[in-house]
């Protein structure tokens, strides 16, 4: 084992750092046009006639197409990929994200019209020049305010904004946990609206080839053959052999870049109608505008506690955004992505949660890095943290009092979810070492004795990691498969191509996949190439979204390797004159046990396309498909401390250390893991003290339209990291990894929130908002000294 | 619309273009010269992607107009340095992590580039304040950080 778990610097570090990425606004096709969108500029309207003429008569302007032309020409809608019914198992209303808005725009932002033009100015000046007759109506933008029974009406065919409401636990025995608590903490909490904000804002190009037949579609997204498979299902409608996705280099994507966007099926359209290749990019105002946002939540929460200190229940009422329309991973994302981890690391013997998953005209919600995990540890950790302050306990203690006990591993939580492996005690230990607890105690009170107010919080979490158990994923509600495929081809000269389903966006599958294959081959890294992106050269595959790609890509292609392995064994066997049991395979060569005799993995990849000299029944050719469907979930978890200062002269928050612990099972390549926990954390930071998408309440415009208003973070905001982890196996995929790409969202928001309370507890301060700018911590002290 | 002709020199070559006077430098970069390694991500200013170096200091390119750079040196990031003769800038984020999806980076690379010649030993505040202009969404930034350090120091240790 060379490879796996070495710190290996990065194979595809070579074209970032040399300029010469291929990101999709890089590539020029020969002939192409450019498209510009008109975007209703209200929250709610009613679309009247458009007019288009004084924009088709431009010089350079060559085509402007509507609704009703896509809607014509046999065009389809987005559909939803996963059923969360009621409680009373009524099924939830489905809005579908359109292509273009029919009757009603619902959202600042939503489509109207595609214009094609010559150049990117013409195109977005005609743009300008379609005029819509808007017919404005009054919107619903404030979450809580959405299911007043006098709120506007989203879509008036529902006859209510809620999409469903949905529970989960049990009622009763929670009830009567309350009942006879000894002491119970409440609090009102809201998780801020996000916009995931990848640097490389969305693209795409639409080809349409008339010899062939076939459209061509390069996107900025993390998935494409499931975008290849909407389209030619649900929108352009076309048969999935005759349509390519192209997801080249793309500039991250958290989450956003894996939902059908209508440009992806409106450009290759608008290809097909103008015989050119029709281009776009989005700009970053678009980006904030018809990207999906995420989180966004106002919840109700209480938990429990008995004379111990033992937390006896917890519930929740959670009012959860899905925007104007359901995105297509929307309705699980609050549901069972969110309220399955509500024990968290913690024996909870009785719970509740209900979540109202509603329509507001606001751009659509879906998964961003940590989909729901970061929301209910945010619930959690908040609870606990004031609960124990409360009742004048030490909150660390609190915790650790609290805590699923490794030896009662596999733990069944109150939720329905199975935690296979784990030490949280262990980790909660590691983390009060790394940070020192009792040395940043002290700094604390000698601080406070010069009237600084410095603070200290922590947060545990755990998640559900490595989508995914196809099966359980039906049972629950979705409409697609969570599995994933690698295919791996040994060329003639031995070296090696591997095909993926995942896409790399960041997450070096370049290096860390070459990692697990040249560890079986015995190869040099070197030697391999990793593939992704490309629907004609990759058989199928699910791509990179829910910390899936090591877990189901990494064991499908590990599965491969060691049925070439296997079948090279068959052939070496034959060549060396021995029994197939007694070939050894090791150090990229087959050996005959107790002998002298070996060939090369290289000479067999030879002798295997040669066909010189093989045995009956043996099939020719060095290549093999895995198809991988892990038993379960994996449960990676972690324990974060966030040290802040506080101005109290202005609330200003300084962010002054973070110290994280956690458990991923195996690690793969320290490096790359290390780098994708700073980033997981950052963003967590992000949403704890600075991002916010905010909508004006009665005109429903959208406040935050650029990263002068959306502010994520900056180097001078961040701290430096102290990490450190524990390993605990999983059994669920043969290499023992769970998935760590969101893993540490989670932690920020509540260490951060419980870390300004703590150094603001004294002085009466109990809650405030989040993101926990200066205006609102100087608003919280003002308001506890008066 | 009126163009006019302007001289730039990019990466030590010589260009005499015509572009119109709305023509963004990041657009003629990118679209007349094909130089693509510089990115895009806000085209208002904010997030330095687009960051290159225009007579020795650091300018946005997606706000500064083309016609503005007639006459002047302009370096991108394909000027920095090859994959076989790297600028230790280059190195130093290679083996330090300091990028993960490589959009940010060539504007990241640029800014560090001018930190280190006005400040060839900077601490890591001084890093963090150079480079606070510059987003990156994916690291966290101490990756970057540390690349910055470790290139200062292969810089120093190379000598002038």
């Amino acid at each position: 084992m060379a490879h796996v778990g070495a710190a290996h610097t990065r194979l595809e570090d070579d074209r970032f750092l040399t300029g010469r990425g291929r990101f999709v606004d890089d590539i020029r096709l020969p002939g192409e046009a450019y498209a510009a969108f008109v975007r209703s500029p209200h929250a709610r309207a009613r679309i009247g006639a458009i007019a288009t003429d004084r924009a088709r008569a431009m010089p350079g302007v060559l085509a402007v197409l509507t609704g009703d032309d896509w809607r014509r020409d046999g065009g389809g809608e987005t559909d939803v990929l996963w059923d969360v019914n009621s409680h009373d198992g009524t099924p939830m209303n489905i809005a579908r994200r359109p292509i273009f808005a029919s009757g009603e725009a619902r959202h600042v932002g939503d489509t109207v019209a595609l214009v094609v033009a010559e150049d990117p100015h013409t195109a977005a000046d005609a743009a300008a020049a379609v005029e819509v007759a808007w017919e404005p109506l009054p919107s619903i933008t404030e979450l809580a305010a959405s299911v007043e029974p006098d709120a506007p009406l989203v879509h008036e065919e529902f006859g209510s904004n809620v999409a469903y409401d949905w529970r989960l636990g049990d009622a009763e025995a929670t009830e009567a946990a309350f009942a006879a608590a000894a002491h119970v903490t409440a609090l009102s909490l809201n998780n801020n609206r996000l916009a995931p904000s990848a640097m490389e804002p969305r693209a795409a190009i639409g080809a349409y080839d008339r010899g062939s037949e076939r459209y061509t579609l390069w996107s900025t997204t993390q998935n494409p053959h499931l975008v290849r498979q909407w389209l030619s299902r649900d929108t352009l409608r076309a048969p999935e052999h005759a349509i390519r996705v192209v997801a080249p280099d793309v500039g991250g994507g958290f989450g956003q870049k894996t939902y059908h966007y209508p440009e992806e099926a409106s450009l290759p359209w608008a290809a097909r109608l103008v015989g050119r290749p029709v281009r776009w990019t989005a700009t970053r105002a678009e980006t904030l505008a018809v990207d999906i946002h995420a989180r966004d939540h106002v919840t109700e929460a209480r938990m429990a506690f008995d004379e111990d200190g033992r937390i006896a229940a917890v519930e929740a009422n959670i009012i959860a955004n899905l925007g104007a329309y359901q995105s297509q991973f929307a309705a699980c994302i609050p549901t069972l992505f969110c309220v399955t981890m509500f024990s968290g690391q913690y024996a909870i013997p009785a719970l509740h949660c209900r979540v109202l998953g509603v329509y507001t005209n606001t751009t659509p919600i879906d998964a961003y890095r940590g989909a729901g995990n970061p929301e209910i540890t945010y619930v959690i950790e908040r609870l606990i943290e004031n609960g124990a302050r409360e009742m004048a306990a030490d909150s660390v203690e609190a915790r650790s009092r609290n805590l699923v006990p490794a030896a009662a591993m596999p733990y069944a939580s109150a939720t329905g979810v199975t935690y296979d492996v784990g030490d949280f005690p262990a980790v909660l230990g590691k983390t009060r070492a790394l940070a020192d607890l009792e040395a940043l105690r002290a700094e604390q009170a000698r601080l406070r004795e010069d009237g600084m107010l410095m603070g200290i919080g922590m947060a545990a979490f755990i998640r559900s990691g490595g989508a995914g158990p196809s099966r359980l994923a039906a049972a629950l509600g979705s409409r697609m498969g969570l599995w994933d495929v690698a295919t791996v081809r040994v060329h003639p000269s031995g070296k090696i191509t591997v095909l993926c389903g995942s896409h790399n966006h960041g997450q070096s599958h370049a290096t860390t996949y070459a990692q697990i294959v040249a560890d079986r081959f015995g190869c040099d890294m070197a030697d391999i190439e990793i593939v992704e992106g490309d629907t004609d050269r990759i058989p199928h595959g699910l791509g990179t979204w829910a910390s899936r790609s090591i877990t189901v890509v990494g064991s499908a292609l590990a599965v491969a390797s060691d049925r070439i392995i296997d079948k090279g064994r068959r052939l070496a066997a034959h060549l060396m004159e021995c029994a197939v049991e007694d070939i050894d395979f090791g150090s990229g060569a087959y050996s005959v046990r107790g002998t002298d005799r070996r060939m090369t993995f290289v000479e067999i990849a030879d002798m295997a396309y040669r066909g010189a000299d093989y045995p009956d029944g043996f099939e020719l050719g060095l290549e093999e498909a895995a198809f991988f469907d892990p038993d379960d979930f994996n449960y990676p978890y972690g324990t974060h401390v966030a040290t802040v200062t506080v101005d109290a002269e202005t609330g200003a928050v300084k962010l002054t250390g973070y110290y994280s612990v956690e458990d991923m099972g195996l690690v793969i390549n320290p490096l790359v893991v290390d780098g994708q926990r700073h980033g997981a954390a950052a963003q967590g930071i992000g949403q704890a003290l600075l991002e916010d998408v905010r909508y004006e309440p009665d005109s429903g415009q959208l406040l935050t339209g650029s990263f002068m208003d959306y502010t994520i973070p900056r180097a001078d905001d961040m701290p430096n990291f102290a990490l450190d982890s524990h390993v605990t196996l999983t059994e669920t995929n043969p290499l023992g990894v769970k998935g760590v790409g969101e893993l540490g969202t989670a932690g920020p928001p509540a260490a951060i929130g419980n870390a300004i309370l703590d150094a603001l507890w004294h002085l009466g301060v109990r809650h405030m908002e989040m993101p926990f700018t200066a205006e609102r911590v100087w608003r919280a002290i003002r308001a506890a000294s008066a | 619309m009126e163009r006019e002709t302007i001289s730039v020199t990019v990466n030590g070559r010589a260009y005499e273009r015509a572009v119109e006077p709305r023509r963004l430098l990041s657009d003629f970069l990118r679209e007349d010269l094909r130089l693509t390694g510089t990115h895009v991500g806000c085209e208002h200013g904010v997030c330095g992607s687009c960051t290159v170096m225009m007579d020795g200091v650091t300018a946005r390119s997606c706000l500064t107009f083309a016609v503005m750079a007639d006459g002047a040196e302009i370096e991108t990031i394909e000027g920095l340095g090859s994959v076989e003769a790297m600028h230790p800038v280059q190195q130093a984020f290679w083996e330090k992590h300091g990028l993960q999806c490589g959009f940010c980076t060539p504007g990241m690379l640029m800014t560090a580039v001018e930190l280190l010649k006005a400040n060839p030993d900077p601490s890591v505040d001084d890093i963090r304040d150079a480079i606070s202009g510059n987003l990156c969404r994916c690291t966290g930034y101490q990756t970057i950080v540390e690349s910055i350090q470790y290139a200062a120091k292969l810089m120093r240790e190379d000598g002038p």
